[in-house]
């Protein structure tokens, strides 16, 4: 036995094309040991700092690659300039995440060496999930990003709400996840391959387009990677699980598993399945309109703002789903286009989500930034610039990308589905300028809790702790709200990034 | 320099001025927000005489200069660039704007003096200016119709500039309103036009014209008519003009500003712009003609009895404004804009003197009350008479050659265009009744108290301050008419303003008579070279013919106005006695407003009622929004209590839904 497994050949590996995934697994496994030091300058300085360093690695090394595309590991991973974006923007999210948590509670309770080592497994499975090219490597990427997700979701440990929200996106993500690998079982059953290539070769050259055997797994694969996506109807998870979680790893998920989630289905849906696009374009453009539909009209009675944020992350998955729709280059620009845009929003609201709950008693409840314009115009501004260019008001980022998917959409003959967005987005104006309103037109509120939970004699200390002020958090919100101010005024240079992206696959028209 | 650095520099001025005065408006004193504002405008008149005389260095042919700053977005059949065009006709219309625009801003740095919002006051003052010439400059759709918007937004600020004054931002919202519905044709047209050229381009755009029209003329058609809705909705054409009177609530120099020189303007330059697409698309071309024509006409009679001084040459303005689209909607694009030249002219004259009567009677608009102020404001008097007799057409003045030229090419073009030569003197003639009929009301017979106490030097101040319109009481604090009040006679920024102005609607004229010199036909020869009416040019012979009836019509119509106002002072009311139902109708202004009011507004409040309380409380309230959150509620709720329960919820769903996915897969197999 020895013997034979000796003379195994092992695949060739690249290791160059490997080396962003090598950064992140080595980070990763360095963070978790130096995170055992007891020294409080190492454990919230120095582990901090290493994660951010392993995460630039991941993008330097991303970028270095760039251009360089090349199928590694025997066929199992495909290093694209699609899956070099991809990485760029989960490695911007780590960053800003690392920074988000900095001094939060979360990274407190649950140790600063494991939930940065988590961290970067999560971002490491994400960028498998995007580069994969192999039904295998596929479910690999999903499981290594789901379980320190799992984790994550319950790292404040003291919290009722945290714990809470990591078992239940536990129970229902393993039904997710047990969906994806039957219905991958299934089209291994009916195409006779693991790898995406030959997949789409036997779709194309034999009958099978209408084989109801490949036609299950298509709908088991679509549910399952929809649940990841949280599209409706399988996204009922998402407010809950984002509401209870610690805000920085809620701003997590919303941004990198979304763009994880959104990469794969463009991958798997526009490589593999392409051959049978017919068939799954219209049952995904059905659950886009109810993805819109739901998350906008579930965003419009929220108070809380993770809530409503959850349900307009739920509407905005539900738009660049239109990209994968069409099965297109044009379609695969929009949507990393929109991904790219979609980050710098949500991460700049998030960041002032983040400093208001430290900041006020009201956690992250709409009372928590109103009159927010008059006494921090520096996070108020990057909320309001987030929320219009969620909205898509025109000279915003977000404009530009719903621009682009409606017209990826026109030109695939999904005109109607840019309908939908467009009615969809007046529709979530109604929220997001409530949260505007809030911020400008709003008295900030007495300052007592709801929970009368300071002692008067807390009084001084309470106040001491509120003149704390968190550069960092300010900083994310100015850099990324910038962004999506200038992606909306100067979207030239990301134009030209997301077209590499989109001409990665040669196949697509 | 080159040609387009004088462009840019034309539209970094007033950027300027507007970021400077609104940026540092605590710091300034006193006078100072309008003197920046007039220097930054002066400037961009300097900038303009500057691309002017580059552009004359170019050959003839290569007059039209593009220069695109930087690509907004260069991709898959989208050429979105911040891009301007330099050409005869941008230079005119910058000349024009830039250059009365500038005596618009001195006058008002007297005029506004007392003002409480005097910075706020010139910093929109500015930014309107450069939303002007960011539209004649335009290179591309998406510039002209950022300009549009632009100018439609500031053009509702400075109407509402007196905030607190309910009956300006109603006016200003309306004028919002209507300046929408423009907006959504221009976007709308704009649509039509590049779906079949696939570029925004001007010139690329033009240079298709004649096979867009071959091959796609009905969208053509459709894409100029929308077009055409923008035009008639900037340029207050019928039947979306009812904005304009109302937006006399405004200060008088906005009245000039926006209301006779430039915003107006901006459909005439329009259809002037778009020339080479209406040619080919002639159904939209008589559309424009014929609301021309109407307006003109409707406007005049309306003029008639309109008693508001302010109103009546609003009126006077949507009058010509008129003959300028009937001009340029005919083929007549050099004659229409030298109309547009020479009436900025005399209309923003005709405003600031009327600015200084208004002042002079403390705000107080109406005719009625006015009378004999010949004596007290001698020089106000002599600048409305210039004024009259320029919009009358009496030679030599200005008004006299240029609408005589439209008019003339109207005829010349033949068939049934002459019915459009015949209306327009018959709008001539009654635009010399109406014009008079003020002049004479305001200014002769006996004075009134207000005259009369000018004359022994003082100012009338009505205290406390009262709305005009309403008579409701005001304070003199920001939002409301400053307390002091200025007229022409003391403050020598108003007197250099309209003596200037005053000069140029006499004799600026007399750069374009017929077969003597001609100098705007020959400059704008490159932008309208293409044109297929370029052969035609009246005789000699009618030309003269023409101005001699004109000339008469206009003189006539005095007499007329004479007879009725200065000899027969009782006559007017003995005949609206006799015509009673004929003076209601026109009083009422045709019932344009009344009609839009019962043809739009009316439906659209009962639709709204109607969907508020059946599809918005019971639908959207009841079951989507009360729906949801009262399952979310129910399910925070069940979260604490029963939490297996909720999973087993959510893995129900999910079930569901893969049932529902996978049983269409299925069905797709079969």
């Amino acid at each position: 036995m020895i013997l034979a497994a000796a003379h195994l050949k092992g695949p060739h590996i690249d290791w160059r094309s490997l080396s962003p995934l090598l950064a992140l697994a080595g980070g990763g496994t360095l963070t978790l040991l130096v995170g055992l030091f007891g020294s409080r300058f190492v454990r919230a300085v120095l582990v901090p700092l290493l994660t951010i360093v392993a995460f630039g690695a991941f993008v330097g090394l991303s970028i270095w690659r760039f251009h360089h595309s090349a199928s590694i590991v025997a066929g199992a991973l495909r290093m694209d300039d699609l899956a070099f974006v991809l990485d760029l923007l989960l490695g911007t999210a780590g960053i800003a995440t690392v920074l988000l948590a900095w001094r939060s509670r979360a990274v407190e309770e649950a140790g600063h060496g494991e939930l940065h080592a988590l961290l970067l497994f999560s971002v490491m499975g994400m960028a498998v999930l995007v580069s994969a090219q192999n039904t295998i490597t596929l479910f690999v990427g999903f499981e290594l990003l789901s379980i320190p997700l799992y984790v994550l979701c319950a790292s404040e440990l003291r919290t009722e709400q945290s714990l809470e929200s990591g078992l239940k996106y536990l129970i229902v993500g393993s039904v997710g996840s047990a969906t994806l690998v039957y219905g991958l079982a299934l089209i291994y059953g009916a195409t006779g391959s693991t790898d995406f290539g030959p997949i789409g070769q036997a779709i194309s050259s034999g009958s099978i387009a209408t084989d109801p055997l490949l036609l299950t797994g298509v709908a088991l694969v679509l549910v399952g990677l929809a649940f990841k996506a949280s599209v409706a109807p399988f996204h009922q998870w998402t407010p809950d699980v984002y509401e209870g979680a610690p805000t920085p790893i809620t701003a997590f998920m919303a941004v990198a598993t979304k763009a994880a989630a959104l990469g794969i289905f463009l991958r798997f849906f526009d490589v593999a399945l392409i051959g049978t696009q017919d068939t799954w374009g219209p049952a995904l453009a059905a659950l886009a309109t109810v993805t819109i539909i739901v998350g906008n009209v579930g965003a419009l009675g929220q108070s809380s703002l993770k809530r409503m944020l959850a349900y307009s992350s739920v509407a905005q998955a539900g738009y660049m789903l239109g990209g994968v729709v069409v099965g297109t280059q044009l379609g695969v620009k929009a949507t990393v286009f929109y991904l790219a845009v979609y980050l710098a929003m949500n991460l700049a609201a998030f960041a002032v989500v983040v400093a208001r709950e430290r900041e006020t008693p009201w956690r992250d409840d709409i009372r928590s930034v109103a009159g927010l314009g008059a006494s921090r115009p520096l996070l108020a501004w990057p909320l309001t610039i987030a929320m219009l260019s969620l909205a898509g008001i025109p000279a915003t980022a977000g404009f530009i990308g719903k621009i682009y998917l409606i017209d990826a959409l026109v030109d695939g003959n999904y005109a109607w589905l840019g309908i939908v967005i467009v009615v969809g987005s007046m529709i979530s104006l109604a929220y997001y300028l409530r949260v505007i309103a809030a911020m400008w037109m709003r008295e900030a509120p007495e300052a007592t809790p709801p929970v009368p939970a300071v002692r008067p004699a807390m009084a001084g200390a309470e106040t001491a702790a509120e003149t704390t002020r968190y550069p960092e958090l300010a900083i994310v919100a100015l850099v990324f709200g910038a962004a999506s101010v200038v992606l909306g005024i100067v979207p030239g240079p990301l134009f030209h990034l997301v077209g590499h992206a989109g001409k990665a696959f040669g196949g697509l028209f | 320099m080159a040609t387009t650095t004088w462009g840019w520099l034309i539209l970094a001025c007033p950027l300027a001025g507007t970021v400077i005065i609104g940026t540092g408006f605590r710091l300034w004193r006193g006078r100072m927000p309008g003197w920046i504002g007039t220097l930054a405008i002066g400037l961009a008149f300097v900038a303009s005489v500057g691309a002017f005389f580059s552009l004359r260095n170019h050959p003839v042919e290569h007059r039209q200069l593009t220069s695109s700053l930087w690509n907004y977005a260069v991709t898959g059949g989208i050429d979105a660039k911040l891009q301007i065009l330099v050409d005869p006709l941008s230079v005119f219309m910058c000349l024009v704007v830039s250059g009365v625009s500038t005596l618009i801003h001195l006058y008002s740095v007297a005029y506004m003096g007392s003002d409480r919002g005097y910075a706020r006051f010139f910093g929109y003052l500015n930014y309107f200016v450069f939303s002007m010439l960011l539209l004649v400059l335009a290179g591309n759709f998406l510039i002209l119709i950022v300009g549009w918007a632009f100018v439609g937004a500031a053009s509702y600020m400075l109407i509402s500039f007196w905030y607190r004054r309910t009956t300006a931002t109603r006016a200003g919202i309306k004028a919002f309103v209507i300046n929408v519905v423009g907006d959504v044709g221009l976007v709308l047209g704009t649509y039509f036009i590049f779906r079949h050229s696939h570029t925004l381009d001007f010139l690329a755009t033009f240079k298709q014209a004649p096979t867009l029209g071959a091959s796609h003329h009905g969208a053509l058609v459709a894409g100029m008519l929308l077009l055409l809705v923008g035009a008639f909705a900037k340029s207050a054409q019928v039947p979306l003009h009812t904005w304009l009177p109302d937006a006399m609530e405004g200060p008088t120099p906005v009245s000039a500003l926006i209301h006779a020189a430039t915003m107006v303007t901006a459909g005439v330059y329009l259809i002037a712009r778009m020339h080479p697409l209406f040619e080919h698309a002639q159904a939209a071309a008589t559309v424009g003609a014929i609301g021309g024509c109407a307006t003109l006409l409707i406007a005049a009679t309306i003029a008639l009895v309109v008693t508001d001084l302010k109103r009546v040459i609003a009126y006077s303005t949507m009058s010509q404004i008129g003959y300028m689209i009937m001009g340029v909607s005919s083929g007549a694009y050099a004659a229409g804009l030298f109309h547009l030249m020479t009436h900025a002219f005399f209309k923003a004259l005709l405003f600031m003197a009327a600015g200084s009567v208004i002042a002079a009677m403390a705000n107080e608009q109406s005719l009625d009350r006015m009378g004999g102020f010949r004596r007290a404001m001698p020089f106000t008097f002599a600048c409305f008479i210039i004024g009259g007799l320029a919009l009358s057409g009496v030679p030599p003045f200005s008004g006299w050659l240029s609408k005589d030229e439209i008019l003339a090419f109207d005829a010349t073009r033949g068939g049934a265009w002459w019915i459009f030569t015949v209306l327009g003197y018959l709008g001539a003639l009654m635009t010399a009744v109406y014009t008079f009929r003020m002049i004479f009301r305001a200014f002769l017979g006996d004075p009134v108290p207000e005259a009369l106490e000018l004359e022994h030097g003082h100012i009338a101040h009505v205290e406390p301050p009262r709305n005009p319109a309403t008579g409701e009481e005001e304070d003199t604090d920001v939002g409301f008419p400053g307390p002091e009040h200025h007229i022409a006679e003391r403050e020598w920024p108003m007197k250099g303003a309209m003596g200037a102005l005053a000069l140029l609607a006499t004799v600026g004229g007399l750069i374009q008579i017929p077969k003597v010199d001609n100098a705007i036909s020959r400059f704008l020869e490159p932008a309208f070279g293409d044109s297929r009416f370029t052969h035609l040019e009246p005789s000699t012979a009618g030309a003269w013919l023409g101005l001699v009836v004109g000339a008469a019509f206009g003189l006539i119509g005095i007499a007329i106005a004479y007879r009725i106002w200065v000899q027969n002072p009782g006559f007017a009311t003995r005949l609206r006695e006799r015509v009673p139902a004929l003076h209601r109708f026109l009083v009422n202004k045709w019932y344009f407003d009344e009609a839009i009011d019962l043809l739009f507004l009316r439906p659209a409040t009962a639709f709204g009622r109607f969907a508020q309380s059946t599809f918005e409380r019971l639908f959207v309230d009841g079951t989507l929004v009360g729906g949801t959150t009262g399952i979310v509620r129910v399910g925070s709720a069940a979260v604490r209590s029963l939490q297996a329960g909720l999973v087993r919820y959510y893995a129900a769903v999910l079930l569901l839904g893969l049932t529902v996915v996978g049983l269409y897969f299925l069905i797709q197999s079969s």
